[in-house]
């Protein structure tokens, strides 16, 4: 029972810096999702030592461990875009594939050579 | 009356198809997918809208931005690993962020598809609920968006162990950061099988590219509004 209301108290502080974010991106009518900004703050708060993480920490892993549940409510919303069941769909559908191998594969070959690279400059750096 | 039995029902439809994942273990049986169809043939043989279904499930949706929130904490617990492979992490993060979007732009155009429809693909590598939300910001549909993610999301964990053989990508820190900077969190759970570093990479790049998409995304969005 205790665990439950700690878990509901540390829910309500991970609103709180929502709300802050929300509340920040619209007095600065800025095109930014609010909840990004409540991240930061809160990744700010953790790294200063203003907020210990045992406070954020039970609640934070089980809203992460629900997440896909939040987001069945917005998914449920495509019963509006019947369109998407058209050829057109069907070819943007294929688009987001393709796009996606594309990324997986540049970023991939990418990563490799940095990666590559800096084993390279160690072992020079052990050599000399 | 209807708004409770939506909330309880959208529970109880997710724990039952979690259920089902679990025994048939297979990226196809995600439980937003096969939630989500079956409570759209639900709302249609009832013929509800959902309009009338939101009124309920709103409060599930207003779970969101304290999940996102929430995504501060793992980011922070590995900030160690985070700061061993600072310039690969940020350089691969930031070029799979903008080949996403250069990519998807161009079959867009070739589609001709209308401007509001460019907006809500651009956040598509973007984990669910940022997506929604940079969507929302930049006057995209999330509705939409949350379908084109979970999209590159399957592409990822159904191709991705195909990709990485095929283009020999075979560093455990490269497949995790194309992995989650591609296709977020389905990705990053397939991820499992090649060991605790390739998972972890994975993830931190996840919540990195969320992070840098919200600032790079309203950016592009700039030219379709």
């Amino acid at each position: 029972m205790k665990k439950y209301v700690r878990i509901v108290l540390q829910i309500c502080i991970l609103y709180l810096f929502s709300l802050l974010g929300s509340f920040i991106v619209q007095i600065l009518h800025i095109k930014f999702p609010g909840s990004i900004v409540g991240l930061l703050l809160l990744l700010g708060c953790l790294h200063l030592k203003i907020i210990p993480v045992n406070i954020i920490k039970d609640g934070a892993g089980f809203l992460l461990g629900l997440l896909a549940l939040f987001f069945v409510p917005s998914t449920v919303g495509v019963i509006n875009y019947p369109e998407l069941l058209s050829l057109n769909g069907i070819l943007l559908v294929f688009s987001v594939i393709i796009s996606t191998l594309l990324t997986i594969i540049l970023t991939g070959r990418i990563c490799q050579y940095l990666e590559n690279r800096k084993l390279g400059e160690e072992d020079a750096n052990d050599r000399g | 009356m209807i708004a409770v039995s939506m909330i309880i029902g959208t529970v109880f439809i997710f724990i039952l198809m979690t259920k089902l994942n679990a025994r048939f273990s297979t990226p196809l049986l995600l439980p937003v997918l096969t939630a989500t169809i079956l409570i759209i043939i639900l709302l249609k043989s009832f013929s509800l809208s959902y309009d009338s279904y939101m009124t309920g499930a709103k409060w599930i949706d207003a779970m969101l931005g304290p999940a996102v929130v929430s995504m501060a904490y793992p980011l922070y617990t590995q900030r160690t690993i985070i700061k061993q492979n600072l310039f690969s992490i940020l350089t691969s993060v930031v070029v799979a962020m903008l080949s996403g979007l250069v990519s998807i732009i161009i079959f867009a155009k070739l589609l001709n598809l209308s401007n509001d429809y460019i907006l809500s693909l651009l956040p598509k590598s973007i984990t669910t609920p940022v997506a929604m939300q940079i969507s929302g910001a930049i006057g995209g549909f999330p509705s939409l968006t949350a379908v084109f993610v979970i999209i590159a999301g399957l592409t990822g964990a159904l191709l991705g162990p195909f990709i990485f053989k095929l283009c020999r990508i075979e560093k455990s820190v490269s497949r995790g950061i194309s992995m989650g900077s591609a296709s977020h969190g389905f990705g990053v759970s397939k991820l499992t099988e090649y060991g605790e570093k390739t998972l972890s990479m994975g993830s931190v790049s996840m919540t990195l590219s969320a992070i840098i998409g919200a600032f790079i995304c309203p950016i592009f969005a700039l030219f379709f509004q």
